[in-house]
């Protein structure tokens, strides 16, 4: 309480030595205003009151002013010893800083300081904002207490603090004479309110009594504003008639600008490029930058609620925490150390549980879980590679991906049992035909004999040996029932023979058939060469000599190279030849009623002629190279169309009877069927041999079936529907395989051939079959290799 | 005549009730019986039942199949619980066909027939049929017949005038007279003549019948009205009669020699000694060779034939022309009557007819019979080329097969087909007579081997007192046991 007193003495003498002039005016003015003293009064009073002193106190007194006054008082009082004062010596080392400007240019404006840790430590000098500063905020002490009611500081000696955290001591309230003078004497500018910031009475100066008085009179608050200046016309009201300039319009105005285009189009370049991008406001924008930086894989965003089905599995569920999952499990969930140590041995991928139970005293010790990542992690996982949709699999029988083929026994009937064996060929057996009525078997082989077999009963029932040392190449009925005519190929020559079968009218027609050309051949001319020298004929024929003529043999055809084919036309009137190695005549076309032999091709392209054949119905001749068939249209003598089927030697081939499709066998174990409307290349390839195959045959009848013999030992029976719809392609459904012959030196079955009414099939083979019933009953056990023949049933 | 007995009987531990039943008069059971567990045959053999002086070896027809099995293992085999009751027949059991004879040809044999009092011929000769005058008459495909007595011995051989190509078929007309055709496409009779009571034999031929264009390959005989049927392969069916005086002349076209060369001609017409006659009628009904032909057993004016077209076609001899055509679906090969109840008010022909797809049709041939086929018989393996009807019943048949076998059918065992055999009913083989020659080779025989090679069965022919002769590839006409194979009364 001690330092208090003089505290307040001092600030008491102080506004009495600041106040001095001040308290003179406003005791003036509170004479004028007479009766206004309470303080309480309507602020217009006050405010009157305050205007009414305007004049006296508007040119020595303002706020600025005073406040030097103060400063230079304080310096003053600097002087004067005063008590130990914190507040004091601050306020006086402020007060020498205020006050060094005049100083300046003896002293440095820095002191030198030791700080803390001894060093040197400049402290400068506060700057002291002198009126002319540019600091307009420098206002002397502020009170910092903010806006809070000064009430709170009444008990306080101070009434807040200023910006350097000194108190703002409260002013000297004076005493009942003092309001006493104040209220007589009024300073110029008294309002009677105290200012809230410094505790102060309140005072305005002149200018703002003035602008307050001008908002009262309501006029324009400052002074010398004019409201309604006169109207400076810069742009003028009135339209101009005529241009400033009497020079005509530049030509640059109507001529677009060069300049500009080039500008427009780098921006139009720049746009392309995508350089200049549209606006966009920019939290737009940040957002875009936000989508592209973050992009979120939400599995099931799009997800709606389903009701249950089979096809749909929900994501898996995480198992709700058990006991054993709690930080305090009861105890029997805890393992115990066996357990714990063969968790620990087993393989991570292996465990039970990922966890082992474990117990804490309380939540709180209970430590982060450490696999707390790894755990969502493989949930994550989980839910990733977890399949959602029950997804069928492509339930496809491979089975039902083949084409629908009948099945075999729907197409019945057709070849399926050996029946007969025909047994008495010496070597193997070349070639086999059965004739138009279905009743004889001929069949040539390379014991150079031709046996006509009965087709029922097996039984042999003519015989002609028609050469000691060449094979029987081929042996051909003629068509037709008119007469019974069989043709045989040995070597050159080509034998025409009736075999007897005890029917004189037959036999007699077949003769008259045979011996009707010999008036043609002798009075045919014999051809020249351009020399004039005699031409050789292509063939010589001729009788074949009295035994032969008295076996059956009536007539023998001799031409260049040796016949490997015999091809009957189905009237019966011609035949073709085929000797593959005769170089220009190795097709050769025989007229049996005339006994004459043509050569139509003089050259055939495409190498050697393997076989030939005539159209069963219409008159085109076919001819089968290596590679290709060539057919030729007779009547006009010209090429119609080339087959090629593709393989590399074809064997043989035959025309189905309706004429419209042809198969062909070659020795690269291929047959090949060819729709001689649609292509030339061949509908349908069948690879079902492992050997060469060596003839092919349709069924000359009403089946629906053709087979091809191969060098494997097996035929294989086709049944091919052939319809008449152009869209709709043959059928063809294999049905049988008929093994049974034996491969012999790579030789397996050599020639097929059809029943003409049954489906009844022969083939002919170089098997070698040992024993003859005979013979094992005499009981002589001679072994008889005998080739054989084979007719196999329905 | 069925004799129902509830009686029990133990064939095993079990106790099957069956009912006795017989349709042979002579095995009538005595009524009233008590008796049990005894093996099936020994019981009705045992005296308390047939009391019969020697034990009759009995066999057993349950629901139409014979019982080969044990009762137990047929309980087993077909579903049977031991509860319900057997029906079971007891027939006469069947003695397999033993082998007894084989006479040796030089050629293929192509048809056999026998002369015995109780063959047809027999019947037709009546009494001109000496005593122990049975014979087998056998063609062959050299063109020779041959006539054997039952011992083995030749008794005669056709030698000059005889067919000039193979015969295929030969048929006995009475005890004088042999009717045998060929692949020369004659029919020819002969006169045959026997002297000394037997040791002597001549075959002489009486007649050669021209008509057929192509082999003639089965023929059927007539006695009484001594008319001749044959098939040929130009698909004609030929009546021809064989009296001299009846037949009219031969077609010259046909004749031997017309169109063969002149030294042939001159061979041919040296040989020719036999008076030449045309046919009665020919009768084009097929397009394809005919391969049988036979006279309805009832109605000597009726025939049929059948022929590789599938078809067996019924033919009214007296007017020439085809009543009724029966399509099958295979090439047939032989055709062979059977009399059903003869001699009843319920009298019928049924027809057999060998196929080459290996089978036996039965047809009724009436132009009423709803369901043409009747019965298939199935087993042979290879076309069947021949059958005989069985002497004793109307329900045994025998046929010959190129498989080489030939097999006896009951033709009351029938079971359903399965859908691979087209469904129908269906009967199996009850023997099988295989040759005597492929039984004593050796041969190795392989699976693709086509069965019974070397030893086709071209005919066949069952007679009581013979039994079943057959000739075939094998040249051998072989004799099998045949009397009461299938059991009758």
């Amino acid at each position: 309480m001690g330092s208090a007193k003089p505290n307040l003495k001092r600030k008491a003498s102080n506004i009495e030595a600041n106040g001095a002039a001040a308290v003179a005016t406003l005791h003036a003015d509170r004479q004028d205003s007479g009766s206004d003293d309470s303080g309480d009064e309507d602020f217009d009073g006050l405010l009157e009151g305050v205007l009414d002193g305007d004049d006296e106190s508007e040119s020595e007194y303002d706020r600025s002013a005073d406040e030097e006054d103060d400063s230079e008082d304080e310096l003053a009082s600097e002087d004067i010893p005063t008590d130990n004062e914190v507040e004091e010596d601050e306020g006086k080392s402020a007060l020498t800083n205020g006050a060094s400007p005049k100083n300046e240019d003896d002293r440095p404006n820095y002191r030198i300081e030791k700080d803390a840790n001894g060093g040197v430590r400049y402290v400068y000098d506060e700057i002291d904002p002198v009126y002319d500063s540019d600091d307009t905020d420098a206002q002397g002490p502020v009170n910092t207490i903010g806006n809070i009611p000064l009430s709170f500081y009444d008990s306080y000696p101070h009434i807040g603090y200023d910006i350097n955290g000194k108190k703002i001591l409260r002013p000297a309230t004076g005493e009942a004479l003092d309001s006493l003078l104040d209220s007589i004497e009024l300073p110029e500018g008294w309002t009677g309110l105290t200012d809230p910031e410094t505790g102060k009475p309140l005072n305005l100066s002149r200018d703002e009594l003035e602008l307050l008085k001008r908002v009262q009179m309501k006029e324009v608050p400052e002074e010398g504003y004019d409201m309604y200046p006169d109207t400076v016309e810069w742009y003028t009201s009135q339209v101009e008639q005529f241009p400033l300039s009497a020079a005509p319009e530049p030509k640059r105005r109507f001529v677009p600008s060069k300049h500009e285009a080039k500008r427009v189009m780098k921006l139009v370049k720049a746009i392309r490029e995508g350089r200049i991008l549209p606006y966009k406001p920019p939290e737009e924008r940040e957002k875009e930058q936000q989508e592209e930086e973050e992009v979120q894989y939400d599995l099931w965003a799009d997800e709606v609620p389903r009701p249950p089905d089979v096809m749909h599995i929900p994501a898996p569920k995480l198992a709700p925490p058990g006991y054993d999952l709690s930080y305090n499990p009861p105890p029997e969930y805890l393992p115990t150390n066996a357990e714990k140590k063969a968790w620990e041995e087993t393989d991570p991928e292996d465990r039970e549980k990922a966890y082992l139970p474990q117990k804490y005293d309380s939540l709180r010790r209970t430590p982060a879980y450490d696999q707390f990542v790894k755990e969502r992690f493989e949930r994550c996982l989980d839910l990733y590679l977890a399949p959602r949709v029950r997804k069928n699999r492509l339930n496809i029988d491979p089975l039902s991906m083949l084409p629908k083929l009948p099945r075999p026994e729907e197409l019945r009937p057709f070849p399926t049992v050996a029946s007969i064996e025909f047994a008495g060929h010496e070597g193997r057996v070349r070639s086999v035909a059965i004739d138009s009525s279905g009743q004889w078997l001929a069949s040539g082989g390379d014991d150079g004999t031709v046996r006509v077999w009965g087709l029922s009963d097996g039984k042999q029932q003519w015989q002609a040996k028609l050469s000691s040392e060449d094979p029987v190449d081929a042996v051909r009925w003629r068509p037709g029932q008119d007469a019974l005519i069989l043709s045989a190929a040995v070597g050159e020559d080509i034998y025409l023979m009736i075999p007897s079968t005890m029917d004189p009218e037959l036999e007699l027609a077949s003769r008259a058939v045979l011996d009707a050309g010999f008036g043609y051949a002798s009075n045919a001319k014999q051809q020249t060469t351009a020399t004039g020298a005699r031409k050789d004929p292509p063939a010589k024929w001729a009788r074949p000599g009295a035994r032969l003529e008295d076996e059956g043999v009536l007539l023998k055809a001799t031409v260049r190279s040796p016949v490997k084919v015999i091809n009957w036309h189905r009237r019966g009137d011609f035949f073709c030849t085929v000797s593959p190695t005769g170089q220009r005549s190795a097709v050769a076309i025989h007229t049996l009623s005339k006994h004459l032999t043509q050569i139509p091709f003089r050259k055939l392209p495409g190498g050697a002629p393997q076989t030939a054949s005539f159209h069963p119905s219409r008159p085109l001749f076919f001819v089968a190279t290596q590679r290709t068939i060539r057919c030729y249209d007779l009547q006009r003598q010209e090429l119609v169309k080339t087959v090629q089927p593709g393989c590399r030697w074809i064997s043989s081939f035959d025309i189905h009877p309706g004429g419209d499709h042809l198969i062909a066998g070659s020795y690269d174990r291929r047959l090949l069927w060819h729709d001689l409307e649609m292509s030339i290349r061949p509908y349908k390839t069948l690879r079902f041999h492992e050997q060469a195959i060596r003839s092919v045959k349709f069924h000359p009848g009403s089946y629906p079936l053709f087979a091809d013999c191969s060098d494997d030992g097996t035929l294989q029976i086709f049944h091919s529907k052939v319809v008449n719809d152009l869209l709709e392609g043959p059928t063809i459904t294999p049905v049988k395989s008929l093994s049974g012959h034996r491969v012999v030196s790579k030789l397996g079955v050599t020639d097929i051939a059809w029943h003409p009414h049954h489906p009844w099939i022969v083939s002919a083979s170089a098997d070698v079959k040992v024993p003859q019933p005979a013979d094992c009953r005499s009981g002589t056990n001679t072994t008889h290799e005998y080739k054989m023949l084979r007719l196999v049933v329905a | 005549m069925d004799t129902p007995m509830g009686q029990p009987a133990m064939a095993a531990p079990q106790e099957i009730r069956v009912n006795f039943t017989t349709s042979s008069p002579d095995l009538q059971l005595p009524e009233d019986r008590n008796l049990k567990r005894y093996g099936l045959s020994r019981i009705l053999n045992s005296s308390s039942m047939l009391d019969t002086p020697s034990p009759i070896p009995l066999d057993f027809l349950i629901n139409g199949e014979f019982l080969r099995t044990s009762l137990q293992e047929y309980l087993a085999a077909n579903g049977l619980n031991a509860e319900e009751t057997l029906n079971i027949q007891y027939v006469r059991s069947l003695i397999p066909p033993v082998h007894q004879a084989s006479f040796e040809h030089d050629d293929w044999i192509s048809g056999v027939d026998v002369l015995s009092t109780t063959s047809s011929a027999g019947r037709w000769s009546g009494d001109k049929l000496a005593l122990n005058q049975d014979r087998i008459v056998s063609s062959s495909y050299d063109g020779v017949l041959q006539i054997w007595d039952p011992s083995g011995k030749c008794m005669a051989r056709s030698s000059a005038g005889g067919h000039t190509a193979s015969a295929k078929a030969v048929k006995f007309l009475s005890s004088t007279q042999i009717a045998s055709a060929g692949l020369d496409r004659t029919v020819r009779i002969w006169k045959y003549a026997e002297s000394d009571g037997g040791l002597q034999a001549t075959l002489k031929p009486s007649l050669e019948l021209y008509g057929h264009k192509a082999s003639v390959d089965a023929l059927d005989v007539h006695g009484p009205t001594g008319r001749v049927l044959s098939a040929s392969a130009d698909g004609a069916i030929g009546l021809w009669s064989t009296s001299k005086s009846s037949s009219p002349a031969a077609p010259a076209g046909l004749l031997p020699g017309a169109g063969a060369s002149e030294s042939k001609k001159r061979k041919l017409s040296g040989a020719s000694a036999a008076p030449q006659r045309g046919a009665l009628s020919m009768m084009p009904v097929h397009n394809t060779p005919a391969t049988a032909v036979c006279f309805d057993p009832t109605d000597a004016t009726v025939a049929y034939s059948a022929s590789q077209d599938h078809t067996i076609r019924t033919l009214d001899l007296t007017t020439s022309k085809v009543e009724n055509v029966i399509t099958t679906s295979h090439p047939l090969l032989a055709l062979t009557p059977l009399q059903r109840n003869p001699g009843t008010a319920s009298s019928s022909v049924l027809l057999a007819a060998a196929t080459a797809a290996r089978h036996i049709t039965l047809v009724d041939p009436r132009v009423s019979a709803s369901t043409t086929s009747v019965l298939t018989l199935r087993g042979h393996k290879n076309m069947v080329s021949s059958l005989a009807a069985g002497p004793d019943n109307d329900y045994s048949l025998v046929s010959g097969a190129y498989d080489g076998t030939c097999r006896i059918w009951d033709l009351r065992s029938v079971r359903a087909g399965t859908k691979a055999e087209g469904s129908g009913s269906v009967s199996e083989s009850v023997y099988v007579i295989e040759r005597e020659s492929l039984k004593n080779s050796k041969q190795r025989r392989t699976a693709g081997d086509v069965s019974g090679r070397g030893a086709k069965v071209f005919g066949v022919a069952w007679d009581k007192t013979f039994g079943i002769v057959s000739g075939g590839e094998d040249k051998m006409v072989q004799i099998n046991r045949g009397q009461d194979l299938l059991a009758s009364s």
